[in-house]
């Protein structure tokens, strides 16, 4: 009398696809379903209203959504980089330093503390033109004359946005490069020192190769959560002014809950989809490759 | 025998022609209403005052929500579209109520003739859409009256340059041209500006919205059709895109809304500041404002066609169609409305609804010549009031037209194109809607 | 003699420009975290003052004050979002760890058929943002019943860090190795308790770091929270910040003051754990 007994792995792994499957798969299906129909949020009957392929069409063709989407790709490609050097920057600098790391390593995670909609609250009124932290340090330093709008010229918000989001989210770079460095055997430092390499030559073939994995993790691990930059956007510019700022996020959902287009907004989001997963399936591809070329087994 | 009868015929009249007839606020013993209200603090010391009704009545309320204003859009947006309306009382807007036309019942077939013609006429009839008063105003009246700084205009210097250069003497602006000439006048920047405006959103939109009726023009013609792309469109837009031009307003105005507009105008370095009521007392107070004690106000500005602006909003409690208790709902939300509800708000400085009301917040303010004044002002400004156009598509509308409105504002478009291409979009908006 | 002097010059010069960087970059983190501590202590006229009042003339608790007092004093019920951002975020986080270490144990221990495509599958459940996936969660969550729950809210946080505890609690586990549970079997233990005796232990420190990230993860988040919360049964502290906000106001300083009461907690964690968080990192998530 010996039934069936399912794999083990299968057991181990059907907690997290269950949950999964309850909390990420069905509500996709269901938005997937909803954008073929003409679903507005104030007309609970327009769910049964199948529409075909019309809600696509409407914003494949549509520049401003375009716009918005070249928007986010440029954003996260700027963002990410810059959060990788500085936080590959932060990460050697508290690794050199010979006392007081648990504090150093404590203030280095501060950012990591704040919610992302308060980071866009605590910006949004640094950035401001008239009263903002930034003009009024400008200001009394005699570095500026003027008021500078940061929130408006499409350039400046860009910038604005970025210092945002670079502040709240290169802690996680920082921390994962850091980790790096601690597990770094010391001789192959020391060989290239005896054989008389320089500083930036020991960095770029000793080190580097290295650490890459590690940046490549946070890259990973950043590019997977990046949608977090929403509650910045949302509360610092809202995509705004003139749509000089909208990314596809705010664009999402403005037309989703403000304009109660939910059929339009999913299309919107299937699409905002795909973009975090070639993203995120891009970055696994050169995880793996540089996992390889450390020698680690995979 | 017969008298027994007639007292029968009598009573089941009453019953018919409303249960609340008789007696408010009523009994309702074993009764649970669940409320969805609006939170913030400026909104809840109101809500202490459900237990005193919940003592009168017998019944309870439970709380189910409380957000601001528009997460509470979306909460209610999303239960209509899930088919989940299980709940009796939720808080409303003017500007939001044409969004859910159908889940919301009409309280003037509830509440007796005499309750609801205690409110101030204009009020109700803002909040009546398609024949239904679909909500019972609070005392959160909201309608725009200019703020300025009074020693502007008491400096000699100042009057003397002003009238060599414009012609006129200066004095608070009575007219939209004036405010532009004395922002102009006013404005050194980036230390001082002479006004601000809300830049996104459907604060811009309201504010152009405003403006466009000032200068004659409509937004939506008599068939509903969006008609704010005509002349007086051009130079309704025109004036907020000359105060940018001319640097009379802080360069980041187009991402303000109000919270920025209040903070600005508390901080010393904005002259002139149309903005709402609820900012009269924060505006006063040293611990919050350094313009304290230097703020005057008077009633909104008139535009080229004589008009004022007024673009105007209130908050309100409605009772959902699917309520089991309509009766205590509508109780419920007439005690929180009611005299002493709206004196509670009103004492602490927004606007009443009740005309009562009214007469007793200018009484209390006898004494106090700054609170007289603010008072003075925004009665005058709300018999210019006026709500938005009654459609459902108005939110949308706003977020469609106002990054052109912003474009024109910025000087990536003229006027004239950017009305036009707000214009397209709202009619697509229309016919979506099936409105067109 | 002279080389020597001038070597040692120049680990001198060297040494300072690393104290001076180090400096500044912890001034550029921490600047706009104290900024936001420092206005929850000052009237709202200095905050927003111009020409603006760099030394701050007149700091209180009234914020903090204001936030504890009742309805209707400038109150909120922070006592309740604090209770309920820690029910949610501790117990998710737990949940997230077991079904963490449970699947990253079958990733790092055995065979079996598409595990490479599994695992891609996982971490890409993760790339759904908050916003596209709010209104349709409402949508199930209504038929079931548990919009404003902890029990609703501590589901959705399960699912959205699992993918990223299992990642990381799999390379801890990988670290681990195999000879070690082997021999305590062939000791007699039975796998189960190998596995609690030996090799748990082992990972402990990497199970401890993915846990951080976990809490911090939830603690934090708002989207999903502002739609699946509604009152003081379920709302968490990021959704109380908005409490501060009006139609037309914003009381900054008392959202400052939430936002500091919001931070403590998580700063406290973080210097607790945090040696076992690099350490833990180090050993664990590069040999994936």
């Amino acid at each position: 009398m010996k039934g069936w007994r399912p794999p083990a792995p299968f057991i181990l792994l059907l907690p997290a696809i269950v949950v999964l499957a309850a909390v990420v798969i069905v509500p996709l299906v269901l938005s997937l379903y909803s954008s073929f129909t003409a679903f507005r949020l104030t007309q609970p009957a327009s769910l049964y209203t199948l529409i075909g392929f019309r809600n696509y069409q409407r914003i494949l063709t549509d520049i401003e959504f375009w716009a918005a989407f070249g928007r986010t790709v440029l954003l996260l490609t700027i963002a990410l980089n810059l959060e990788m050097l500085l936080g590959l920057g932060l990460a050697m600098l508290v690794e050199k330093a010979t006392s007081g790391q648990r504090l150093l390593r404590t203030i280095m995670m501060f950012p990591m503390m704040f919610s992302p909609i308060l980071v866009g609250f605590q910006f949004k009124f640094m950035f401001n033109d008239n009263i903002g932290l930034v003009n009024n340090t400008l200001q009394s330093l005699g570095l500026s004359s003027q008021a500078i709008p940061w929130l408006i010229d499409g350039t400046l918000a860009f910038i604005a946005i970025l210092v945002a989001e670079i502040w709240s989210s290169t802690s996680v770079f920082a921390i994962l490069i850091l980790a790096g460095l601690l597990a770094m055997p010391k001789e192959p430092i020391e060989a290239a020192r005896v054989d008389g390499c320089t500083p930036w030559q020991t960095f770029r073939y000793v080190t580097w190769p290295f650490i890459m994995p590690f940046a490549y993790i946070a890259m990973t691990i950043r590019s997977l959560d990046v949608a977090r930059a929403y509650d910045i956007v949302k509360i610092m510019t809202d995509g705004g002014p003139a749509k000089r700022t909208e990314l596809l996020w705010t664009l999402i959902s403005r037309t989703a809950y403000a304009d109660a287009r939910m059929g339009v907004a999913n299309a919107m989001a299937y699409v905002a989809i795909l973009l975090s997963i070639v993203f995120t399936a891009y970055f696994f591809r050169k995880l793996s490759a540089a996992r390889t070329q450390i020698a680690a087994e995979w | 025998m017969s008298k027994l009868f007639a007292g029968i015929v009598t009573g089941s009249l009453l019953l018919a022609s409303g249960a609340l007839a008789a007696e408010l606020p009523g009994t309702f013993k074993g009764v649970t209403i669940d409320a969805k209200l609006i939170g913030g603090q400026q909104y809840e010391a109101l809500y202490a005052r459900i237990a005193e009704w919940e003592k009168a009545t017998g019944a309870k309320v439970n709380i189910l929500s409380k957000k601001n204003h528009f997460e509470l859009d979306k909460e209610i947006k999303s239960d209509i579209a899930t088919g989940n309306i299980s709940w009796c009382v939720g808080s409303n807007h003017s500007s939001f109520a044409p969004q859910y036309p159908d889940i919301y019942t009409d309280l003037a077939v509830i509440l007796p003739k005499t309750e609801i013609a205690a409110f101030v006429p204009s009020t109700i009839k803002a909040a009546t859409l398609g024949g239904k008063l679909v909500m019972l105003p609070r005392a959160q009246f909201d309608v725009s009256a200019l703020y300025y700084q009074k020693s502007l205009y008491q400096d000699d210097a100042k009057k003397k340059a002003f009238k060599e250069k414009y012609g006129y003497d200066l004095t608070p602006p009575d007219t939209w041209q004036q405010v532009a000439d004395q922002a102009a006048f006013f404005s050194h920047p980036p230390d001082f500006y002479g006004t601000q405006f809300a830049g996104k959103e459907e604060a811009i939109n309201g504010r152009f919205y405003e403006m466009l009726v000032a200068e004659g023009g409509e937004y939506l013609d008599k068939d509903g059709k969006p008609a704010f792309n005509s002349d007086a469109g051009v130079r309704a837009l025109d004036w907020f895109v000359k105060l940018y031009k001319a640097k009379a307003v802080p360069a980041g105005t187009t991402n303000y809304l109000w919270d920025d507009l209040g903070q600005g105008f508390a901080s010393g370095t904005i002259a002139l500041n149309l903005d709402w009521p609820g900012w009269a007392n924060f505006f006063n107070d040293p611990k919050s404002s350094k313009v304290a004690g230097n703020v005057g106000v008077k009633v909104q500005p008139a535009g080229s066609s004589g008009k004022r602006t007024g673009w105007s909003g209130f908050h309100g409690f409605s009772v959902t169609e699917s309520c089991a208790h309509k009766d205590a709902a509508a109780s419920l939300v007439w005690f929180l409305t009611n005299e002493d509800s709206q004196k509670l708000e009103a004492g602490a400085g927004p606007l009443p609804t009740r005309t009562a009301v009214w007469d007793w917040d200018i009484a209390q303010a006898a004494t106090d010549p700054y609170k007289k004044e603010v008072l003075g002002a925004f009665q005058a400004a709300a018999t210019h009031a006026f709500a938005v156009p009654q459609t459902p598509s108005w939110i949308e509308i706003s977020n469609a037209v106002y990054p052109e409105l912003q474009a024109a504002i910025l000087g990536d478009k003229s006027s004239k194109d950017a009305l036009d291409t707000a214009a397209k979009k709202a009619t697509q908006i229309l016919e979506d809607a099936g409105a067109l | 003699m002279n080389e020597n002097s001038k070597a040692r010059a120049t680990a001198l010069t060297l040494s300072i420009i690393h104290k001076i960087a180090l400096f500044l970059a912890m001034t550029i983190i921490c600047l706009p975290g104290l900024w936001i501590v420092l206005a929850s202590f000052r009237p709202t006229v200095e905050i927003m003052a111009k020409p603006p009042v760099w030394v701050p003339q007149d700091l209180s608790f009234d914020a903090y004050v204001a936030m504890f007092s009742g309805v209707g004093q400038g109150g909120i019920p922070v006592i309740e979002y604090f209770r309920n951002s820690l029910i949610i975020s501790v117990t998710s986080t737990v949940i997230a760890l077991a079904i963490g270490m449970a699947g990253g144990y079958a990733f790092a221990r055995f065979r079996f058929r598409a595990k490479s495509a599994i695992f891609l599958g996982l971490m890409l459940t993760r790339t759904v943002p908050g916003i596209a996936l709010s209104l349709p969660l409402f949508f199930v969550y209504s038929r079931l019943g548990i919009i404003d729950t902890h029990f609703g809210l501590i589901m959705a946080y399960v699912a959205l860090n699992v993918p990223f505890t299992i990642w990381l609690i799999d390379g801890f586990f990988r670290q681990v190795p195999k000879d070690l549970a082997e021999a305590a079997q062939i000791d007699g233990c039975t796998r189960w308790q190998a596995f609690w005796q030996v090799e748990f232990p082992l990972a402990g420190p990497g199970i401890a770091s993915s846990g951080i990230f976990a809490f911090l993860t939830s603690w934090n988040e708002f989207a999903l929270a502002s739609q699946l919360t509604r009152s003081v049964n379920s709302k968490t502290l990021p959704v109380g910040l908005l409490d501060y906000t009006a139609e037309f106001t914003i009381d900054w300083r008392g959202m400052c003051a939430l936002a500091v009461v919001m931070i403590i907690p998580a700063l406290v964690l973080t210097f607790i754990v945090q040696k076992h968080l690099v350490s833990g990192l180090t050993s664990g998530a590069v040999k994936g």
